[in-house]
């Protein structure tokens, strides 16, 4: 199953896919639309740029099991077996927090939607972009993302692609005079120097 | 292999979806003294409030039980246990036999024990007849006295105000929540029922109830004092359900003693939930906190161990989160740290109504409260506090208030 692969390094905190997964979440689903709609949409990935100068974009993993679904008291998380999201029923959630008592990455926000009944404040999170996924394009955050830091695969060939990396990045260590940090483009390795 | 689980709560039915994903062909028998499907009872105050639907408190469908292969026996309440001859009898006769045996039998709310308490117009609110009571038997925009400031009775005083009605809170202790939350965060909450116009009483306890005509008219308090409802809810915690197992040296009034892997002392029980005993987190010693997610995983770990898996439980780190009005507090582990080796760190900002507030013990994490927007980061701290991990080796200092989970996984 196809997910939203997180790489921090490459990360320069733009806060593209923010705005674009806002967009993606409201009622009106473009930008214009988005910013005179009565409940501004919520971006549900978070960054955390600025004093550490350390961004790092912190979005749902969609973990199998679950901890958020074993707490809810609602009955409001699921797993699509199809999709492998974990997700979250606007209709059934009274935002009681217990999922952010139990999410060990703290992605989740709580804010109102047009999506929920009356209009409530529910817990919102990385849904996957179910609308796009079923017209065949990329999750929004991931077409937004320009240096490379969000990518859409299968985290099995993440891994194995991280693995080879890696093993490269030793191999050649152990090279005479080692150039250049593997992974990383050249970039953001000129900004990163000049911050 | 049959199966049996006393109870169709949140350890009962994750004990039984553990077992049949782990066991395809044996027989699970689900007992419940309660008709209705499986329902949350944290939901029922949202009921009584009129915030969520009727429908939407049950947490399966009504093909449930079939396509996951159980049994049920819905609306039969369980007599006596026989571990000898491994037999559950029912009322109405039936005998159930078991090769293992899961009691997750919940809880029941405490009474005061003080005169009155059989009066019309006394409720207790655990279960979905409860709430059923309260909607035959609550007068529109009456007055309600509630006892007992814990979860249930801060729930049930903003469903009641939601619902029109004039709401007394009395809690015996000097804060909401004592258990749970220190002066500062518990005055946060006051502050929020305050505002929601819920009248409360700290440090009082009723000593009578008064009746007119039959009902229930008021409350008299050890100060002298007297308090007027039309209705009064009991709220002052639960008591296990074990009463049915009178004989077996299991029903403790603490609740059903159990090892590590969730077995009691008999060969083939097990128990697990609000009606079990389980070891603290921190401190190791038997604790009886009683909350969802606690007993969701212990029911997972018996169901495992119920079909051989050995799985250990690492014990119930107290932790709960309210959210009145929108305000949301989430709080657990230790409330004071013991020991010299304890710190406690403060951070309050009051404009903005965040409030963070760490406890520690021998340089590791022990005890966490948030209240407000940041509520939301709780689940880092608790994994930090569930690592163990003492806090000068994690990559970044989490008293900082800059403190942001990046560098953590970095």
């Amino acid at each position: 199953m196809k997910t939203v692969i997180v790489r921090p390094e490459r990360c320069v905190g733009c806060w593209q896919c923010r705005l674009a997964c806002a967009v993606e979440h409201s009622r009106a689903k473009n930008l214009v639309g988005a910013l005179f709609e009565e409940i501004k949409p919520k971006p549900r990935l978070r960054l955390y740029p600025g004093r550490l100068h350390w961004a790092f974009p912190n979005k749902c993993r969609h973990c199998d099991p679950a901890p958020c679904q074993a707490v809810c008291i609602a009955g409001a998380i699921s797993k699509d077996p199809v999709r492998g999201t974990t997700d979250i029923d606007p209709a059934r959630c009274i935002n009681c927090a217990m999922c952010a008592m139990a999410c060990p990455f703290g992605v989740l926000t709580y804010a109102a939607t047009f999506a929920a009944p009356e209009r409530r404040a529910v817990a919102l999170k990385c849904d996957q972009c179910p609308d796009r996924e079923a017209a065949g394009r990329l999750p929004a955050c991931v077409e937004a993302c320009k240096v490379g830091a969000l990518t859409y695969g299968e985290v099995e060939d993440a891994q194995v692609d991280k693995g080879r990396a890696l093993a490269q990045a030793v191999f050649a260590s152990y090279q005479a005079a080692a150039e250049a940090v593997p992974g990383l483009p050249e970039t953001i390795s000129l900004w990163r120097k000049l911050t | 292999m049959r199966y049996v689980i006393i109870g169709t709560s949140a350890a009962g039915l994750a004990a039984a979806e553990t077992i049949r994903q782990r066991d395809r062909q044996g027989g699970i028998t689900l007992i419940s003294d309660e008709p209705h499907l499986p329902y949350s009872r944290p939901l029922l105050t949202y009921l009584l409030g009129r915030e969520v639907d009727a429908e939407k408190i049950f947490l399966k469908s009504h093909d449930y039980f079939d396509r996951w292969g159980f049994e049920p026996r819905l609306g039969a309440p369980v007599l006596k246990v026989k571990p000898e001859s491994r037999e559950v009898h029912l009322e109405g006769g039936e005998t159930v036999l078991y090769d293992k045996l899961l009691i997750a039998s919940g809880a029941s709310p405490r009474l005061l024990g003080i005169p009155g308490e059989d009066l019309a117009g006394v409720y207790t609110l655990r279960n979905l007849a409860d709430v059923e009571n309260l909607e035959k038997g609550l007068p529109p925009g009456g007055s309600v006295a509630i006892v007992g400031a814990g979860a249930v009775g801060l729930k049930a005083a903003e469903a009641l105000i939601r619902r029109g009605n004039r709401v007394t809170l009395l809690e015996a202790e000097s804060r909401p929540l004592p258990h749970l939350l220190d002066q500062t965060a518990a005055g946060l909450l006051h502050q929020v029922l305050t505002s929601l116009g819920v009248e409360s009483h700290f440090g009082v306890r009723p000593v009578g109830l008064m009746e007119k005509k039959g009902r229930l008219n008021g409350l008299l308090l050890d100060n002298d004092n007297t308090v007027t409802a039309d209705a009064v809810i009991i709220a002052v915690g639960v008591r296990p359900r074990n009463e049915f197992l009178a004989g077996t040296g299991l029903d403790r009034p603490e609740g059903i003693p159990v090892s590590p892997f969730m077995e009691t002392g008999h060969r083939h029980i097990f128990a697990a939930g609000d009606c079990a005993c389980a070891p603290h987190f921190l401190t190791g010693e038997p604790a009886a906190y009683r909350i969802w997610p606690a007993a969701v995983a212990q029911g997972e770990i018996a169901g495992a161990n119920m079909t051989g898996a050995g799985r250990r439980y690492d014990g119930i780190l107290p932790r709960n989160s309210i959210s009145l009005k929108g305000v949301k507090i989430i709080a657990g582990g230790l409330l004071e740290p013991d020991g010299k080796d304890g710190e406690v760190f403060n951070e309050l900002d009051r404009s903005r109504g965040h409030y963070r507030r760490l406890v520690f013990q021998n340089g590791c994490l022990v005890g966490v409260t948030l209240a407000g927007p940041k509520a939301a980061d709780a689940g880092i701290y608790f994994q930090i506090m569930a690592r163990k991990v003492p806090v000068k080796d994690l990559p970044v200092d989490i008293r900082s208030a800059a403190f942001h989970p990046g560098k953590l996984w970095a």
